[in-house]
């Protein structure tokens, strides 16, 4: 919706553009100047969460509707992507392929299940994702629960994988960009506030709930088939966890559901400290973010992001405070 | 297969029917009252387990008055959550889903609490009752099972009591019919709200402890369990207690039978797809469609 | 030459509450048609029908040659049928100006921003272009009725369907939304209008239907309809004879 925004704003607007752009050069060059294999690992890890937060947020922050699923996607998208590598496919054409099956399953259940309004969406995307869970524990032409392994296909380069991940995420941030400037964006916030009167203007919710579905589950099954690349082991207890399904609806709402920085910023904080977090207080995860959940929920829906939003305003403003108050 | 060994399976689906239902109740009064879905449901229920576990280790409290006891006390605990917690969440006719994710935030913490204080081993109550079975003609009931279907019955035909019978039932079957109607009407809605959850809580309690008398458990006991409940008020009809039961019988024949006809493996998904099938199919649950031919008659 | 909106014998009933029974008339293009009647008569039922945001149990809507009924809310738009809502439902998190593009951008023929006002425009036109960047949740009950009209007007309706938008308001602002009304007619646009404020629906409409019980009671012009014992009787309830008061020959005015 081009909306005439007061010029302080389009240059807070365009500051920002050029501060991610210095931003995605750092990331850019740093592997270049030395960082450590682990390092690489964890900003690894830290990208492909951040892509599948960005990509539930287009569904569950933009339009409303909270899936507790999204791990279908992620597992189908990493056995998609495993199975291709191992039948000789580039990496690209797996990862589209990854993509592709994550957008059939989404239409598959978002066919029935759309029908069904808030906490009962909700409630069905866990029955689904549990179900295919099982479903995938028992099929052996992907090795059942035992798992299964990508082929090597010569020497292990951290570097690609690294990349790989960060063009993802660039992809899928691009994505929110859109979809949140766009005619389709605009209706997703609207079914998202009130969908009886969204369609009373002339918006069909289930056409809609579909594409934006499909465009997330499209974003979260590459990101699965990037992560089976690189684990090159996978199995259902892995990626079609519950658990997982948890994490990917935990990073934006932590993180300032419904922005476009939100969900980077969950995927971010979730990405670094997940890892340490369950080696240095493995009994205590759940804790977290079960109470950072809570506190968000009563106290900041906005998430983390809308704090450090309050906070640096509060800070500007004090600061012009003083510049006029000599 | 014979007749006795039909007989037999039907039996164990009641049994289990019973419990299955005590463990629902509590979601659905929560729900019926605050349209507020329960996630940490499965949260209470499991310290309902470990709470009569441990009256029973170390206080050497039989299991029973254990459950007996959990009643009030997860009744206090739930009035607190509720003032502490839910009661900041603006209640409304329409479900919502700052209140599923709280809740939701909640089963996480309790999981938590329960792996840090008695880690994820999984524990069992085993009493001179768990195997022992009567006998009657040539049916085996497993004495367990049968107490514990005894106690749910209990339970119930108390909670069909408090709702017909007392001041505070009424309020209940008020606001599940429309909240604004009962705030007119005179129904004290926080004060109502703050007791159904209680109440809801303790059922919880006292569903988990019974489960822990007939299965083993850990802290992520609940969760099988609190989606066997969802499909089981989703089946009856979210608001219905009738409904409760018509769907507790309904999962509890479907497992019990589905042990024939599905190989292990796949048990689990039984409930998980019973569930996407009657959100989809069911939107009323039984009771909706009994309801619609009832009034159109 | 086929009628502008027909309906014919629409019914609904709510699980066991018979809320339309067989209701049938019919409208010509242009001018504004009121829709009256006690609480509960079934207005906004009849309203969210022909909307498309309910389905009736049986009945057909058939607006310019075509059955809308079994289509959706947003199909209705599509036709050019576009409603307001009793209680107004903005869309909270976004601003007054964002609510109203909603209507233009799905509204009928709604892709290319060419066709017709633009949001600011009508924002202007309604008088309400002060709070374009105003969010919509923090406006009063009088500025979100006219958000609603702003939005509905955004989709570009060829029937506009106004469900009470005058309740909740005071006498000048009931006097600004009237007039309005009367702008939007002659623009072309017609107005099947839904209220229980008797005097503001007797004063700007040229056609007056009457409904109770479900059921269509009378119809004609303001005149008629308001000399009509029938309604005369639905309205005051015959209770004239037992407290001793005599119908007044307009109709006790309902704010």
């Amino acid at each position: 919706m081009e909306q005439k925004a007061p010029s302080g704003m389009r240059r807070v607007r365009n500051r920002g553009v050029l501060g991610f752009a210095l931003l995605l050069a750092i990331l850019v060059v740093l592997p270049l100047f030395g960082l450590s294999p682990n390092a690489v690992r964890l900003l690894f890890v830290t990208f492909v969460w951040v892509t599948v937060s960005i990509a539930w947020n287009i569904l569950g922050g933009f339009g409303g509707q909270v899936s507790f699923g999204f791990a279908v996607f992620y597992g189908l998208g990493a056995y998609a992507a495993a199975l291709a590598v191992n039948r000789g496919l580039p990496t690209i054409v797996a990862l589209l392929l990854s993509a592709g099956v994550a957008v059939l399953a989404s239409l598959l259940i978002g066919l029935p299940t759309f029908r069904l309004r808030g906490p009962y969406f909700a409630i069905a995307t866990i029955g689904v994702s549990e179900s295919v869970r099982v479903l995938m524990t028992n099929v052996s032409m992907t090795g059942g629960a035992s798992g299964y392994r990508i082929l090597e296909t010569g020497p292990f380069r951290q570097l690609d994988h690294f990349y790989i991940s960060l063009a993802l995420a660039v992809v899928a941030l691009a994505a929110s960009v859109e979809v949140r400037r766009s005619r389709f964006g605009l209706a997703l916030i609207a079914i998202r506030e009130d969908e009886d009167a969204a369609s009373d203007l002339g918006v069909n919710p289930f056409r809609t709930k579909l594409l934006a579905h499909a465009l997330a589950a499209a974003l979260t099954g590459a990101a699965g088939g990037v992560y089976a690349q690189y684990a090159a082991f996978i199995h259902p207890q892995g990626v079609f966890a519950f658990s997982i399904g948890v994490a990917i609806l935990l990073m934006p709402i932590i993180g300032g559901v419904g922005t476009i920085w939100g969900p980077v910023v969950g995927g971010v904080v979730y990405g670094l400290i997940h890892d340490e977090l369950v080696a240095s207080f493995p009994q205590l995860h759940l804790l977290i973010y079960g109470s950072l959940l809570i506190l968000i929920v009563l106290f900041e829906p906005a998430g983390l992001y809308g704090l450090l939003d309050r906070w640096f305003r509060a800070l500007a403003g004090a600061r012009r405070i003083r510049a006029a108050v000599p | 297969m014979s007749a006795t060994d039909l007989l037999n399976l039907l039996i164990a689906a009641l049994l289990l029917a019973g419990v299955y239902a005590v463990m629902s109740v509590g979601m659905t009064i929560i729900y019926g009252v605050m349209k507020i879905v329960n996630l940490a449901h499965a949260g209470f229920l499991m310290l309902g387990a470990y709470f009569v576990y441990e009256l029973y280790t170390h206080l050497g409290i039989d299991p029973l008055l254990g459950v007996l006891l959990s009643f009030p006390v997860f009744f206090l605990i739930g009035m607190a959550v509720h003032r502490i917690l839910v009661r900041r969440i603006p209640i409304s006719d329409q479900p919502s889903l700052t209140s599923l994710l709280l809740l939701f935030g909640l089963w996480l913490v309790l999981q938590n609490l329960g792996y840090l204080v008695w880690g994820n081993s999984d524990r069992a109550i085993l009493t001179p009752r768990t195997l022992d079975v009567l006998e009657i003609g040539p049916i085996g009931f497993p004495t367990v099972r049968l107490v514990v279907f005894g106690v749910a019955l209990a339970a119930l035909a108390g909670l069909e009591f408090v709702l017909h019978k007392t001041w505070f039932g009424r309020a209940v079957r008020a606001l599940m019919q429309n909240n604004d109607a009962g705030r007119i009407v005179g129904v004290n809605v926080d004060r109502t709200a703050r007791v159904a959850f209680g109440v809801g809580i303790a059922f919880a309690g006292v569903a988990g402890g019974l489960l822990a008398m007939l299965y083993s458990f850990s802290p992520d006991f609940g969760g099988p369990f609190l989606l066997r409940a969802f499909v089981i008020i989703v089946l009856g009809g979210l608001e219905s207690f009738a409904g409760v039961a018509i769907g507790s019988l309904i999962l509890a024949l479907v497992e019990t039978f589905g042990i024939l006809a599905l190989p292990a493996n796949y048990q689990p998904a039984i409930a998980f797809s019973l569930l996407v099938v009657a959100l989809v199919v069911l939107p009323g649950g039984v009771a909706g469609l009994w309801n619609r031919r009832r009034r159109l008659a | 030459m086929q009628p502008f909106l027909s309906l014919d014998r629409v019914s609904k009933d709510f699980a066991g509450l018979q809320a339309l029974k067989e209701v049938s008339f019919e409208l010509e293009r242009g001018g504004i048609y009121g829709l009256i009647g006690p609480n509960g008569a079934g207005k906004t039922t009849l309203l969210g029908i022909i909307a498309g945001s309910l389905e009736p149990t049986s009945g057909a809507v058939i607006f310019e040659g075509r059955n809308l009924v079994g289509a959706k809310s947003f199909a209705a738009v599509r036709a050019g049928v576009i409603r307001t809502h009793q209680v107004p439902k903005p869309f909270r998190a976004l601003s007054v100006l964002e609510n109203v593009e909603v209507g233009v951008r799905f509204g009928r023929r709604g892709r290319s921003a060419g066709d017709g006002q633009d949001a600011a425009e009508i924002l202007d036109w309604v008088g309400i272009a002060h709070l374009a960047h105003t969010p919509s949740a923090i406006l009063s009950v009088g500025d979100q009725k006219r958000l609603e009209l702003a939005r509905a007007l955004g989709a570009r309706p060829i029937l506009l369907l106004c469900d009470e938008i005058c309740s909740g308001l005071s006498e000048a602002e009931t006097a600004c939304i009237l007039n309005l009304l009367r702008k939007i007619e002659k623009s072309g646009t017609t107005i099947l209008y839904v209220e229980h404020n008797l005097r503001a629906i007797m004063s700007v409409s040229h056609h007056v239907i009457v409904m109770n019980y479900g059921q269509k009671l009378a119809e004609g012009s303001p005149q008629m309809v308001q000399n009509d014992p029938a309604v005369i009787e639905a309205y005051i309830g015959g209770r004239a004879s037992t407290d001793g008061r005599q119908p007044r020959s307009g109709f006790v005015a309902e704010s």
